[in-house]
Formats: C-alpha cells, structure tokens, sequence
C-alpha cells in the first residue's frame, strides 16, 4: 500500500475543533484491504469457518492450561511416566498424519472435480482417523480397566478431558466427512457442497495441528517427569 | 424413565416462586391463544421465527433482552426489598430463596439482557451501516438468536420445575460441586449458558466475517462507521473469550456428572483453577459488552452534536487497544486469592492501563460536542448521563484496581456499586440509547419524545439514589449478597437504596407506557423519509423500515459519513442523485433451522439436567437429522424481481424528493 | 449475497480463503507438490520429537525446550503446505486472525501457569510459615 488507509485533512477553520463534514473522496485515493465490495462466497465462507477453528483452538487452550496446572496432581495415584504408551502414540500419530496428507490429496481431487480420486481419497482419510479414535478408544478402555480412569485424580481427570476433546472433534468429523461424502455423491461437485468440503479440511488439519500440541505436551513431556 | 423429575421438582411449598410462576405461566398462556385465535401465527411463523433476516433477528434479540430485563429487575426490587428489611429481622425471603435470586439477577441480567440487547442492536444496524443486504451467514445468524433464547427458556423454567443455582453468577466450586450442591439448580444455569453460549459464538464469528469480508465498494477500514470498529472489536473478543467459558463450565460439568476432579476438594482438584480461568472468560465479557455502547454513544453524539466525530483515528486506536488490554487484567478479579505481590501488582498496573483508552474515547465525545449545534433529543440525554455516571464508575474501578485497595473492598458493596455504575450507566444507557435512536429507523415512527425524557431522568436519578448508598455502605464494611445483618449504621443506606429501585421502577414504567403510546400514535409520530435524527451514516440512506433487501443499489462509498456526502450534495444541487439501474436481487429464503435447533436443544438441555437419558439421545439425533435436512437444501435463494426493487424504491426516492422540495420552500 | 454481486476490481479483492493455494488451481503435480514436501517434513519433525525424547543425547533441562521448538516447527510446517497459510497480502486477513488466536492463547496458557503455579507457591510458603508459629 503507497497511500495511508485513513487520509488526515486540515480543520477548514482554526477556531473550529474536529473535521469538517467529509468531502467527497475518490476510490482510488484511499486504498485498503476488501473495499471492492463483498468478497466471493467462497472466501467468506472459508474466512467464517477459520474464525470458528480459531475459538476452537483457545477453546483447546484453556484444556490444555488445565492440564498443565493439574498434570502434578496425581492424588498418589498412577502418574503419566507410568501409563503411557508411547509405541501407541507413535501409531496414532502417523495415522492422523497421513489422514491429513489424504485430506490433502481429497483438495486436489476437488480442485480438479475428479469424483473418483475424491472418494477414494475421502475414504482413506476417514479409514485412517477411524484407526487413530479406535487406538485412542482401545487406549482409555485400558486405563479406566487399571483403576486410571478420569475419577482417579486431578491429572487423570484432564488428561480425558483433553485427550477425549480432541477425540470428540474426530468423530465430529468423521461423522461430517461420512455426510459428505454422500453429499458429493448425492449431487456431485456443486459449488455449495465444494465450499463446506475445504471447510472440512481446514478443520481436519487444524486437528492434526492440535494433536502435534497433544502428543508432545502431554505424551512426549508427560513420560519424562 | 424421568430420570430425577418428580412432581417434588414443582415448588407447592413455596408460595413466591409458585404464585409468580402461576401468573407468569397464565399471562404466557393469554398471549398465545390471542394469537393462535387472531390468526397470527403463519406471519409470526413466516415473517418472524423463520425468518433470517438480520432486521428480523435483530428485533427479537432486543425484544428478548426487554423481556428478561422485567425478570432480573424483579429480582433485584425483591433482594433491595429484603435487604431494607432485614434489619435485626428475617426479612420475607428465606436464604436458600434469597440465594437463588441473586444468582439469578447476575445471570440473567449479563447473559440474556446485556448480550442480547447489543448483539440485537448490531445485528440491526451494522450491515445497514457496511451498505450490505445481509451479515455473512443469514441462516446461522437465526440459529444463533434462537439457542440464546432456549437457553433463556431453560433458565425461567428452573423457577416452575424445580430451582436454580444459589452459587452467583459464577458458580465457584467446591460450592458448586456436587457434593455441596447435588440439587439441579447448577445444572440449569450450566448447560443454560452452554447452549446459549454456542449461540453467542455464532454470533460472534458471524458479524466478525460480515464486517471483515463484506463491505459496500469504496468502504476501506478508514471509511467504517465506529460502531462497526466497536461491533467488531467486540466480537472478535466473543470469538476469543467465550470459548474459555465453554471449556471451564464443560470442566464443571464433568466434575459433577463424571465424577472428575478439576475443581474438586478431592483428588488434586484446584478450585482456584476455576476461579482464573473463568475470570480469563469474565474481564473480556464485560468489554465485549460495553464497547457496542461505546459505537452507539459515538455514532449519537456525532449525531446530534451536528458534527463528524472528532478523532476517529484515535477512536479506533483505543478501542483495538482496550480490545487486545482486555485479555490482560482478569487477575483484578482476584487479587485476594492468595497470587504474590509481583503477580498482583502487574495485573494492577495494567488494569489502570486500560483505563487510559476509555478516556481517550470521554475526551473526543467531549470535542465532538464542543462548538457543535446540539440537540437534546432522548439519546443524546442518555448519551450526557452515560458519560457522567460511566467516569465516576470508571474512577471507582480504577481505585479497586490498587491491590491494597482491593484487599478491604473485595466483594462488598463498594464493588457491587462500582459494576452495577459501569454496566446500568454504560451497557444499560447505551441500549436504551441506541432503543430510542433506531427505533424510527426499524418501526417507521419516533418514539414519545416527553415519556423517554420522563423515563431518562427517572432512571438517572434512581440509579443514583439506589447505588450511590452502596458504594458508602461498602466503605463501612458491609459484603455482599447478605440475606440479613444487624450493623444498624448500614440500614439508613440500604433504605436510601430501596427508594432509588422504586424509581428505576417508575422509570420502566415510563418505558413501557412510553412503548405503548408510540404505538397507538404512530400516525402522528411517523417520519416517512427515513432519516428521522438528520443522520450521518448509511442506514439513514434506507426507507425506515428498511426493505428485506436494504438497498436497491449497493452504495458506492466515497469519503467518511458516505451518507452526509451524498445529503450534501443533493442538497447543494436541489435534486436527488439519478436513479439507479435497478436489477433483479437474490434473498436467503426463510429457514425453520434456527427453530428446530433451538427446539431440540431446550430438550436435550432439560433431559441433561433431569438426567433423563433416552432422551438425551433423542434430542442428539434430532440434532444430526436437522443438520443433515439443513445440509440437503437445493433451493437456498430466491429472487426479489426488478419491479418489485424499483416500485420500493421509487417510493422512498419520492419521499426524499418531496423532502428536498420543502427544505428549499 | 452471492459472487455475482461480487467486484473483481479494486485492492484487496486479490484476497484468498483460508485454505486457498491459489486463485486459480494449477495442475494437480505442482499442488501434490507442496503435500508431499509438507508430507516429509512432517514426518522428519515427528520423527525427531519422538527420538528426541527418549535419547540421552540432548541435555536434559533442554529437551522440553526442544521438543516445543520441535511442535512450533511441525505445526508451521501444517501451516505452510497443508493449509497455505502464507504472508502474502492476499493472505493478510487470514495471517492477522492466525496472530490474534495465537495472542490468546498464549495470554490464557501462559498467565494461567504464571498466576496458578504462583499461588501454589504461596500457599505452601503459607503453610510452612504457620508451622513456624508457636
């Protein structure tokens, strides 16, 4: 920008406080951000849908202080170096990974409105983030089977909370995905339905983001206390 | 099968609750069959609970608020009442009643009178002000109204079946545990606030998208009206904050339905947690609710002060600032729970901080009005009380704001003062501020000029005479949210106090009468041109009331008040700008969406609160097939036809040509 | 509103959706590209997190710093090639909002440990103190 957003103008007498009622102004002579009327669909859309990721994650964030605040609270009970299972973990993590990477190839696939690739994609990212909520299911089934279940104690009690948060939001979006990827069969590419499709992916890698914040915070730090 | 719900949840033995619900109920019951026999209901079907036009959704967010603000009024006559009387006395209200009051006065007054009247008046007037037909999201734009009223809903419904929270408006545990409180009444108010905070946040990034991504051509950043820099300083402050309400209250929930520890006494459990982290939620409130008044105060003082606002750089630098500050002073809230001195002393420093930004914006209204032709129409009245009683709140903040300080005045009635003096003399006068000066704009006729004179000066003049006796009755020791005391220094007060509610009552009175008058004259009242103050931005540019498509034309904005440069010009030429190209306009269609959501989740809230299961379950996937029938529309728009755009307005043009006519007469 | 009431003309209106690679969606190779690339990179960080853990070649007071230098790096690296988050000025709608999220949750983790491990600290000097008392 070469022009000031806001152009100061003189008072037209001294003895008068404040400006002059305005004059008129040529487009051109101030230039700004989104002043060529309503942005397309696609970016309010999507913009509106970033705003929404982004209160999800301060949203994660007060979990995640919670957990930082109580994670020495154990109550004498089991504490993080004694029950995680980082092979696990590990598991997880390259699951939800190359679902997000799928997730990116479904974008493309949309992009060049190759119904086939689509699905597929789709199908294998949503196999992929049904095998990461099956691990971290099969993972709290055995912690609440060893008496390390969220009533334990104070650490234990945000540790499901966060954890299960966040799995909460993948069968979210699972369930979304599965609706989806009827939609797109249903009616195929239609400009509706590819909008609210990179909404998705903009969700399912926000989630990946947020289980990177996830597993080292609370898996990788919490095993070497 | 009902889960916890008997017929004990009914209050027979308690006469308040149960007769009030009687007349409450009965007076609900009157109003629907007069409607259902009238006829009404396919246009209050049609018009007003389907519709998702922002105008719409806009009215009914502040008819919500006007409503409520009647329920935490009468709570508050009935605590004022008991503390005047509960002198070396019992008083009429027992302390398990006198509980559930208070937390009901707060929680009401905060969450389903001041947010829904500015999230009301912003609805209305910002997408008027940006020259667009709609916000960004019409259909979310409904859902969001109707969950904040089904959280309301739930919330009144605690009073029949059975009761509310008696731990404040902020449920601090371990009181609000379940193991200090096993009734429902914490129940009620949590997932109250967590369905109608979902609504909230809706809101939130909705008018957040509207303002940043759809603005009339020519409208830059520099050209925005205030109260869309404030509408969006404060909702960018929804987006960021209320979710840390969701999270703490969901924490809340999961302690007493799971059995987790958060907050527990048990198990590691920190109940300071909750206090910090929905203090990290609470201090963004408040600014999130006082900074659309800020936009409605500068766009009436400009107004009628017959000037542009002075400052409107430094403007819209302090409200960004005391928009990013705000997220930096919630300890003050706590500064007796035990932090060190480095901690408190920061967050001391910095909550006198942000008190500079407001002064800032004092100082411009002050240079606006200064040399400029003003007129004392009703909300420039309470535009001038505003700044008198909002300074004196702030000052008395400030002072709480040294920890020292704190540590004798933390939760007496100094603070009870200090709040009730910034949020009635702030948010309170700013909405009826704003009430007065678009109701012309939304209903096509002014308001009873004399009555909401009568009312402002009714409601200043009670204010004082109810909470200035506070702020003395503080200083002498007294805390807050007492049921009874013997302290006979503080009784003379608190019966100065009981006088002032009676004449904020007078002032309601005149508000309503007021309401009602201006209805049955509307004739006379009516101000057929649309620009009824001599206004300065866009929305003035419309018929009063606006059609469903707001502008014909979207406006080409050249220059700040695009609306008083077009008025300039037509005035020095002695005719109207030459009639647009009129083309056909694409509308949302009406949706039951909002309806059904909000429908299912009153519910699904009353079956968590029950802990009736089967129908928790019900109400879930009810909730998935409203998404999935949602998401299956094929048919989203219709077509407004170029005939119909033009005759619109051609009429208003006419109506502004004749105007013209008489002003060079 | 719809794109037909949209402008073509005018600054700013080069703006991106957040997600967007670009306004006009090249071919699928140079788009499957920057997935692979972020792809790999994502999978080296991970790697590295993990390794860096549990070995003993690090000194230890550092690992916790490493491992965040390690997530900030990864979530970056989703930021870049997965959601093309860039500083572009068609992107500076998107990037401003990014920060703002950023502030705030920083403000509410980091004040949250500050005023929390504080008071914690407070009350066990309290205590000890009080057993001082005769």
């Amino acid at each position: 920008m070469s022009t000031p957003d806001i152009v100061l103008r003189l008072p037209s007498s001294p003895r008068v406080l404040g400006l002059p009622a305005a004059e008129t102004l040529e487009a051109d002579e101030v230039t700004g951000h989104g002043e060529g009327g309503p942005a397309p669909k696609r970016i309010v859309v999507g913009y509106g849908f970033w705003i929404f990721l982004l209160s999800d994650i301060v949203m994660f964030s007060a979990f995640f202080a919670a957990y930082a605040v109580l994670s020495a609270a154990t109550a004498g009970g089991p504490s993080a170096a004694q029950l995680f299972d980082i092979r696990n973990v590990q598991i997880e993590t390259a699951c939800l990974l190359l679902s997000s990477f799928c997730c990116g190839i479904a974008t493309l696939a949309v992009e060049q409105r190759n119904l086939r690739l689509t699905q597929g994609a789709l199908l294998a990212t949503g196999l992929l983030g049904f095998a990461f909520l099956a691990l971290e299911v099969h993972e709290f089934i055995g912690l609440v089977a060893q008496d390390a279940g969220p009533s334990r104690s104070a650490f234990l009690s945000s540790f499901f909370a966060l954890v299960g948060c966040h799995g909460a939001h993948i069968t979210a979006g699972l369930l979304w995905l599965g609706t989806m990827m009827a939609q797109l069969y249903a009616k195929g590419f239609r400009a509706d339905i590819c909008r609210r499709y990179f909404c998705f992916s903009l969700f399912w890698h926000a989630l990946d983001i947020i289980w990177v914040a996830i597993f080292t915070v609370v898996y990788l730090m919490g095993v070497r206390t | 099968m009902l889960g916890k719900l008997t017929w004990q949840a009914i209050p027979f033995d308690q006469p308040i609750p149960l007769y009030s619900a009687a007349v409450v109920g009965m007076g609900l019951l009157a109003v629907l069959v007069w409607v259902a026999v009238k006829g009404y209901v396919p246009y209050l079907w049609r018009e007003w609970m389907t519709s998702v036009d922002h105008k719409r959704i806009g009215v009914m967010y502040c008819v919500l608020a006007a409503l409520m603000l009647l329920r935490g009024f009468i709570d508050a006559l009935m605590m004022r009442s008991q503390q005047a009387l509960a002198f070396h006395a019992p008083g009429y209200l027992t302390p398990e009643h006198y509980n559930q009051i208070f937390s009901a006065h707060g929680t009401i007054m905060i969450f389903f009178v001041a947010m829904p009247f500015m999230i009301g008046l912003i609805n209305y007037v910002m997408p008027l002000q940006l020259g667009v037909r709609d916000v960004a999201f019409p259909t979310l734009n409904s859902v969001g109204f109707w969950l904040t009223a089904a959280g309301a809903l739930l919330i009144n419904l605690s009073l029949v079946v059975g009761e509310f929270s008696r731990a404040g408006w902020l449920p601090y545990p371990p009181l609000s545990e379940l193991q200090y409180s096993p009734g429902v009444g914490i129940d009620y108010y949590l997932w109250a606030l967590q369905i109608s905070g979902v609504g909230t946040l809706i809101s939130g990034i909705n008018l957040v998208t509207t303002i940043l991504k759809t603005r009339a051509p020519g409208m830059s950043y520099g050209r925005m009206p205030i109260f869309c820099w404030t509408a969006l300083a404060a909702n960018l402050l929804i987006v960021a904050a209320f979710p840390i309400l969701t999270a703490t209250l969901a924490m809340l929930l999961l302690d007493r339905y799971l059995d987790f520890h958060f907050f527990t006494n048990a198990a590691g459990g920190n109940p300071m947690m909750f206090v910090n982290l929905i203090w990290a939620w609470g201090h963004p409130e408040v600014y999130i609710l006082i900074l659309p008044a800020f936009g409605v105060f500068s766009e009436v003082v400009s107004t009628f002060s017959g000037k542009p606002l002075f400052g409107y750089r430094s403007m819209v630098v302090a409200t960004m600032c005391i928009c990013v500050l705000s997220f930096m002073v919630w300890l003050h809230h706590f500064f007796t729970m035990g932090a060190g001195a480095d901690v408190n002393g920061f967050f001391g420093i910095m909550s006198m901080i942000i008190a500079v930004p407001t002064g800032v914006k004092i100082f411009n209204w002050l240079f606006t009005m200064y040399r400029g032709k003003v007129r004392f129409a009703p909300p420039m009245l309470w535009a001038v009380g505003f700044m008198v009683t909002f300074v004196i709140g702030g000052m008395t903040g400030v002072l709480l704001a040294v920890p020292p300080a704190d540590f004798v005045l933390h939760n007496s009635l100094f603070l009870v003062a200090h709040f009730h003096n910034v949020v009635i003399g702030g948010v309170l006068f700013g909405a009826f501020a704003g009430y007065e000066f678009w109701f012309p704009k939304a209903f096509g006729f002014k308001l009873n000029e004399r009555l909401g004179r009568a009312a402002f000066w009714c409601w200043f003049v009670g204010f004082y005479v109810s909470f200035m006796p506070l702020y003395a009755v503080g200083l002498l020791g007294m805390t807050r949210r007492l049921q009874h005391y013997d302290q006979p220094e503080w009784h003379p007060w608190l019966l100065a106090a009981e006088v002032g509610v009676l004449i904020i009552l007078t002032g309601i009175a005149l508000q309503a009468t007021q309401l009602i008058v201006s209805i049955r004259s509307r004739r006379r009242l009516s101000e057929p041109m649309g620009d009824a103050w001599d206004g300065r931005t866009l929305e003035w540019a419309t018929p009063s009331p606006p059609p469903l498509f707001n502008f014909a034309v979207m406006p080409n904005v050249k220059g700040e008040e695009p609306y008083w440069g077009m008025k300039r010009k037509a005035i020095e030429a002695m005719q109207l700008s030459p009639e647009p190209d009129y083309k056909p306009i694409e509308v949302p269609r009406n949706s039951p969406t909002g309806f059904v959501t909000a429908f299912l989740a009153s519910i699904l809230g009353f079956a968590l609160i029950w802990h009736i299961w089967w129908l928790v379950v019900l109400a879930l996937i009810g909730a998935y097939a409203t998404f999935v029938v949602f998401a299956w529309r094929d048919v989203v728009e219709y077509v407004i036809p170029r005939e119909d755009v033009a005759r619109i307005d051609r009429a208003n043009r006419s109506a502004r040509a004749f105007a013209l006519k008489e002003l060079h007469a | 509103m719809n794109d037909t009431t949209a402008h073509a003309a005018g600054g700013g209106m080069g703006d991106l959706a957040p997600g967007q690679q670009d306004k006009n969606p090249k071919d699928f190779a140079a788009g499957l590209r920057s997935y692979l690339v972020g792809l790999a990179l994502a999978v080296g960080l991970t790697i590295a997190s993990f390794w860096a853990a549990q070995t003993h070649l690090i000194y230890a007071p550092g690992v916790s710093a490493a491992l965040i230098a390690l997530a900030i790096a990864q979530m970056g690296i989703h930021l870049v090639f997965f959601l093309h988050i860039t500083t572009g000025p068609d992107n500076t709608n998107n990037a401003l909002a990014l920060a703002f999220g950023i502030l705030i949750v920083f403000l509410v983790v980091v004040g949250s440990l500050w005023i929390m491990s504080n008071m914690n600290h407070m009350s066990v000097a309290m205590g000890e103190s009080m057993h001082m008392q005769p």
